[in-house]
């Protein structure tokens, strides 16, 4: 018997028109996603190796180390392959950190900022798809699941006979989650082919992993809408009020929620703007500036009396000054900050944290963080690079500034060529999945807690539901 | 059998919309039910389908208490209702095979629908149109179908000769007829008193949940029913709708 409910519920839905209607759409913006996807991440990754490539061309040709200290060096952020999937905020911060003896390093050069028009819709990645137009369809699926059986009179006929409800509820939550999934089944598939065959991107296992994972959080997504349709459909007796309650609390959970959680965050726990905090480098910056200049003249006015005894003796003590004196001041802007910074970070994330963790109750924030997570798109992932340009300052620094010492010379004023062998290169640490895996279990337990509830209380409801 | 003891409902907002009502079906028995609206049918229909549950009394199918085993007693009762839409998507026999699949009949064939859909009297053309364009009538002889084959030894009809047009009127009492015959206690709500009196065995007239009046169609042989119903529901001046009209 549940058998024939599961069965019927298929067909029932498979042969109505907005089937039709979802399969198409579902084909083309999904394929049309993956596919701006792919295009997006070739030519980002060509950007990326021609921009390392001119990079270290430029540092080549420079004449000495000065004019090398002068332009410093370029870290860039490799684009993430399953930013095809999930884009997250790839595009709207930049991947290039400038590192150089005085700036603090910064990402710069967004696509956001050289193209802000792209900014107003975001990038149409298919957790997009999947968070605004499938949940859509998912309760278009379920919105009359049970009323409109009311309404057309067969959920009387049918337990005219001996058909449990439960029966009859389970056959339809099958029957019905079965037919959603099949216009989703056959774009998902031909997508995944297409990141398969496509010549420039090449997934490890762990990546098939993370892309197993992020689709398991788009199904479960789904599967909240889905359960939702069902008991808001087994709590009314009209189906255009089933239809509206769902349209309410879908814009509640998509758009309304994620939108407050941020801004009551920034209202509850206020960060000082990016510009506080580079004013308040730059003043130190400034000062060291001044300091460094009066404490370089103090020293030749102390030592005159020695340049004229000995000059060679002089030349060599000059230098060393010099190599120290630099590293003490570079040393100084450096601690002075990374203490402002190690301070901004902080309050930054716990105000993203609240924002986040506020944002969760609704399943799109779950989704959106879950998979971003997962992608290794998200805020964290940024940040994490960041860090790391500027773990990878100091030591930049330091090799630089021993350079720049060593390489004057006070007969000639010549300098020696460049050598970049022995220059430390940034490195970055990878995020292992199972470490994202950790981060992404309250994401997967908020949108099980919410499917198990929604389900629960559409078979509860289902029970005691007045047919006629 | 069908039967019902001292049946009381009374809904959440107080409205008492049976008040001990009490009747039996036989086997073998046509029994129809009359009543204004709002009398009271359907509510008595879907507390012996254990759709709402009683206030006081019992609704006996093949005797067993619908209340304490509604699947049970299910099990051996058709239902037939009023004006039911069915699957818009699905053709005539999608929708009768789902059904009788519901009522426990896997084994049928194509050829057994169609020969219970033409016996109903529903155009052959129309055995697989989808029934989203049917005329109420066409919806309203797919439902006695769907009650056909499910062959159970009960049948609850709620006014199912609305819509139908005079042929298949007749059709449809020649079933009844038919059901009679094999020994089937079929209980009918009805307005229709012209077609009800020529097959009905006994008639009862329902007023504001009551059985004000029930006799034998030998006992109603010679009575003008259309005069009788309008006396029964004249009578008893009581209620406060009447005294206002006056
Ligand atoms: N869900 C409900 N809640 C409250 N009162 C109800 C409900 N359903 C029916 N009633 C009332 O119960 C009474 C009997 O209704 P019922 O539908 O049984 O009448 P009926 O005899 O079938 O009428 P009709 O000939 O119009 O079909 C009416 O007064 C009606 O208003
Ligand atoms: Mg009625």
């Amino acid at each position: 018997m549940l058998r024939d409910i599961i069965k019927k519920e298929i067909l029932d839905n498979i042969t109505s028109p907005k089937f039709v209607f979802t399969f198409l759409l579902c084909t083309i913006l999904i394929l049309l996603s993956v596919y701006t996807g792919v295009t997006n991440y070739r030519a980002e990754k060509k950007e990326h190796t021609a921009s390392l490539a001119l990079n270290k061309k430029n540092m080549e040709s420079q004449p000495n180390f000065s004019s090398l200290a002068g332009i410093g060096v370029k870290v860039s952020k490799p684009p993430q392959v399953l930013g095809t999937v999930v884009n997250g905020i790839e595009e709207a911060v930049g991947r290039v950190a400038p590192v150089n003896i005085v700036a603090d390093p910064n990402l710069v050069d967004s696509k956001y900022s050289s193209n802000p028009v792209f900014a107003v819709f975001g990038p149409l990645d298919l957790m997009f798809i999947v968070k605004i137009v499938l949940s859509l369809f998912a309760i278009l699926f379920t919105y009359d699941a049970i009323v409109g059986e009311k309404e057309k009179g067969t959920l009387k006929l049918a337990l005219s006979n001996e058909v449990p409800r439960d029966r009859l509820i389970l056959g339809k939550a099958i029957g019905g989650y079965i037919s959603l999934l099949l216009p989703l089944l056959i774009p998902l598939v031909l997508s995944l082919i297409i990141l398969l065959i496509t010549p420039d991107i090449s997934l490890g296992g762990e990546d098939w992993g993370r892309l197993l994972l992020i689709f398991l959080m788009f199904f479960l997504y789904l599967s909240v809408f889905f359960s939702l349709g069902l008991f808001v459909s087994a709590r009314t007796s009209r189906s255009s009020t089933s239809f509206l309650v769902l349209l309410f609390i879908w814009v509640v959970f998509v758009m309304v929620i994620p939108k407050v959680a941020v801004i009551t965050a920034g209202q509850i726990r206020p960060i000082p703007s990016v510009h506080e905090i580079t004013a308040k480098k730059d003043a130190f910056l400034q000062q060291i500036q001044t300091e460094s200049q009066k404490g370089y003249l103090d020293w030749v006015q102390k030592n005159r009396t020695d340049a004229q005894k000995d000059p060679k003796a002089f030349e060599e003590k000059f230098r060393q000054f010099l190599q120290n004196y630099q590293q003490e001041m570079t040393s100084k802007i450096d601690e002075n900050n990374s203490a402002i910074e190690r301070d901004y970070q902080q309050r930054k994330r716990a105000q993203q944290n609240l924002a986040i963790n506020m944002s969760r109750i609704s399943p799109a924030s779950a989704l959106t963080f879950g998979s971003m997570t997962l992608a290794k798109t998200g805020v964290n992932d940024f940040d994490r690079f960041l860090a790391s340009v500027r773990a990878y300052k100091p030591i930049y620094t330091k090799w630089i500034n021993s350079k720049l010492a060593q390489s004057i010379n006070f007969q000639t004023g010549e300098q020696p060529k460049i050598s970049l062998d022995d220059m430390p290169q940034h490195t970055i640490e990878p995020e292992w999945l199972s470490r994202s895996l950790v981060r992404t279990i309250p994401d997967f337990a908020l949108l099980a807690v919410m499917i198990i509830v929604f389900f629960v209380g559409a078979y509860v409801s289902f029970l005691r539901y007045d047919v006629r | 059998m069908l039967e019902a003891i001292d049946l009381t409902k009374r809904y959440e907002d107080g409205e008492l919309a049976l008040d001990g009502l009490t009747f039996k079906v036989e086997p073998g028995e046509i029994f129809c039910m009359f009543g204004a609206n709002g009398a009271g049918k359907t509510t008595a229909i879907n507390l012996f389908l254990n759709f709402i549950p009683a206030t006081s009394g019992t609704a006996l199918i093949e005797g067993i208490d619908v209340a304490k085993d509604p699947l049970k007693a299910k099990r051996h009762v058709s239902f037939v209702s009023e004006n039911v839409m069915l699957y818009g998507n699905f053709t005539a026999v999608q929708n009768l095979d789902y059904f009788s699949r519901l009522a426990g009949k896997r084994t049928l064939k194509k050829k057994d629908y169609a020969e219970v859909l033409d016996r109903v009297g529903l155009q052959k053309e129309a055995f697989d149109r989808r029934v989203k364009n049917f005329s109420k009538g066409m919806r309203q002889k797919l439902g006695i179908a769907i009650a056909l084959v499910k062959d159970a030894p009960n049948v609850l009809l709620d006014e199912p000769t609305s819509g139908l047009d005079p042929q298949s009127g007749r059709e449809f009492l020649e079933i009844l007829v038919q059901m009679r015959d094999k020994g089937k206690s079929v209980f009918m709500s009805t307005h229709d008193i012209f077609r009800a009196k020529l097959i009905a065995d006994r008639i009862g007239f329902m007023r504001r949940g009551r059985l004000v009046m029930m006799k034998t169609a030998m006992e109603l042989a010679h009575e003008d029913l259309t005069d009788l119903y309008i006396q029964y529901m004249e009578e008893q001046p009581a209620q406060p709708s009447a005294a206002l009209s006056a």
